[in-house]
């Protein structure tokens, strides 16, 4: 038969006291802080990001024979959502045109750029989706031809690792 | 999928005939500190139980539910997994099986399509649809974040963490495909937000103009604050029943038919389609506007959106949807995504969305009015019970019950406010036939249910 612990019982509150946020009606608002940090694969899509580091846009293209589409994906997949083929890296061109756009002001929490930038959907030539990013300068408008540019340098290792500046002339 | 297979556009067939007979929420806040989130949810059950004119008492009712389906937008403003099961507890519907729900803005759609199934299936003839919000723990910018996290993070959330950046650049690519001018868009606030004065339960009331509308702080170019709604805390709920029960349980029950499509989370990833033909669109009607885009949905229209209404209309036998339906409640979480909705559900055909705003079809008065309760940017966006919410609009609207439940003084007291000396009632004549849709971020998800008049 097991003997019940028979040492010292005291146990010491070593956390942070809740603080009251708001205590002006019948009722208690209390603070729950919190500070966390995610570990988050990149997966078979690493590559992509691997690539913006380099100075690449690496797309996914579907090269099943049998597949009604094979489109081009850029966001790439792994995985075609036709035929359900593994996908194959293709580099697609650094050079598209402004399919929309917006300037954003008013940004949620945590936002990584100064506000307001312009945010840009870009098309372009041989990718079937259209990517969206962010437009280091100047002022879009519809067709507008833009090129990337990468951040090889200090890359932040997501996808603010790219942006479009317009093409002169 | 951008190619239909044989099977994929069968039209649901329900094994029996579904009804609505009651509704129920609390008042929509910013900020509602006086209730826990489970108290909140009695209050609209309470409602839903005592004040619809069903023919049993609270009590007996409750003993007659079999199954419950709950709808919670997001775990990180709650932050309470397993929501659900607290709730259910705290309604003392226990052992009966309750199903959490979600799918983003359409999750109260969702539930109340849930609990639909659960009725036509067998499974249950009595179901509570209940759904929350408490969108209050977080500052709004935080909460912005939270709601961007339903964007693909990868690729998305990084670029705005606001949603409103996400629709925006589909309203400057409207604006310029479909000839959409600000001043119609700032309509749509002016239009919501004006009807939201009569609703004793909105949280964004005003008597706004065009221009307070356009000239109200930029959120993401072209959409401003006041064409964006509000973070809300508060709850609704239904209840669904079959045939008998709804007869034993009211004099007044509302037949429900209900279907819903879905799209990429990812509008980037939306690649070109045939679209899918409302019963009242001929062939070949859109190929004009798309041998000029060359492009559909594009940044325009929400396939979900479509399919859902697709299947829907079919579901009820709708073949024109203007003529045959005597309200709508729409999503407006943004001007923009309630004006692209029209051309998807046929209010108007794609490319002529504006006029169904312009030529007065949408107010009161007009041939088919859309958000009369207020809306999401007058009313409310407590996301988890959005979707439920609007369906007990549409309910009360059919059952005549749009006096009682915004023009009594007892709901106006309820929500601590006073009934304004100009308060104006809403109630659609003799409406027969509504419908609501139930929309998730960029055209994910979508719901969309249609409410017959069944007495
Ligand atoms: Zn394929």
């Amino acid at each position: 038969m097991s003997k019940a612990y028979e040492g010292p019982l005291a146990t010491k509150f070593i956390g942070t006291p809740s603080e009251i946020y708001d205590d002006k009606g019948d009722f208690w608002v209390v603070d729950f802080p919190r500070s966390i940090t995610h570990h988050h694969t990149y997966g078979l899509l690493t590559p992509f990001f691997k690539g913006l580091t380099e100075g690449k846009l690496m797309a996914t293209k579907c090269t099943n024979p049998e597949c009604t589409e094979n489109s081009v994906w850029l966001p790439p997949r792994a995985d075609c959502p036709d035929c359900y083929a593994r996908t194959e890296w293709v580099e697609v061109p650094t050079v598209g045109k402004i399919y929309a756009y917006t300037m954003l002001d008013y940004a949620g929490i945590g936002i990584e750029m100064e506000t307001p930038y312009w945010q840009v959907d870009v098309q372009i030539e041989g990718v079937d989706t259209i990517f969206k990013g962010y437009l280091k300068q100047g002022k879009p408008v519809t067709g507008m031809p833009v090129k990337a540019e990468f951040r090889t340098e200090n890359p932040t290792h997501t996808i603010l690792d790219v942006c479009w500046v317009p093409i002169e002339g | 999928m951008i190619k239909f297979g044989k099977g994929n556009l069968r039209v649901p067939q329900w094994s029996r005939r579904v009804f609505m007979v009651a509704g129920g929420c609390t008042p929509f806040r910013k900020y509602f500190p006086e209730y826990k989130l489970e108290e909140l949810v009695m209050m609209g059950y309470k409602m839903m139980l005592e004040d619809n004119d069903l023919k049993m008492s609270p009590k007996e009712i409750k003993d007659q539910i079999q199954y419950c389906a709950y709808g919670e937008f997001a775990d990180h403003f709650q932050d309470q997994l397993l929501c659900e099961a607290k709730i259910h507890d705290y309604l003392g519907l226990d052992p009966l099986w309750n199903n959490g729900i979600k799918t983003g803005g359409a999750t109260g759609g969702a539930a109340v399509l849930n609990g639909a199934m659960a009725v036509a299936s067998g499974y249950a003839d009595t179901v509570l649809v209940c759904g929350w919000e408490r969108m209050d723990e977080v500052d709004t910018r935080t909460g912005n974040f939270y709601i961007s996290t339903a964007a693909c993070k990868d690729f998305e959330t990084r670029m705005g963490r606001i949603y409103s950046s996400y629709y925006a650049p589909m309203a400057n690519r409207f604006a310029e495909a479909y000839n959409l001018s600000e001043v119609t868009r700032a309509k749509v606030a002016v239009k919501n937000r004006g009807y939201a004065m009569s609703n004793p339960n909105a949280q964004q009331p005003g008597h706004h103009t065009v221009e307070e509308v356009l000239e109200s702080r930029m959120s993401a170019y072209p959409l401003r604050f006041l064409e964006c709604c509000a973070m809300t805390a508060g709850s609704a709920s239904v209840l669904l029943c079959n045939e008998e029960m709804a007869y034993k349980l009211s004099d007044h029950p509302v037949e429900l038919f209900m279907a819903g499509g879905t799209h990429t989370l990812r509008v980037a990833d939306r690649r070109h389609m045939e679209i899918p033909l409302l019963p009242n669109e001929p062939e070949g009607m859109y190929d004009d506007l798309l041998a000029e885009s060359g492009r559909w949905p594009g940044f325009e229209s929400f396939l979900a959106a479509r399919f859902a209404a697709y299947l829907a209309y079919r579901m009820a036998g709708i073949k024109e949807p203007l003529d045959e339906l005597d309200l709508v409640e729409l999503h407006d979480a943004f001007t923009i995504s309630d004006i692209q909705t029209y051309g998807d559900i046929g209010l108007r055909p794609y490319g002529q969305e504006p006029d169904y705003i312009e030529s007065g079809d949408a107010y009161y008065g007009g041939k088919c009015p859309s958000n009369l309760s207020g809306g999401l940017l007058g009313t409310m966006h407590a996301v988890g019970a959005t979707g439920i919410w609007q369906a007990a609009e549409v309910l009360w609207q059919i059952q005549g019950k749009y006096d009682k439940f915004h023009g009594d003084e007892k709901w106006w007291q309820r929500a601590g406010k006073e009934k304004p000396a100009d308060w104006k009632s809403l109630q659609v004549p003799d409406a027969k036939q509504g419908l609501w849709i139930s929309h998730a971020g960029v055209g994910s998800h979508v719901t969309c249910g249609i409410l017959r008049k069944a007495w």
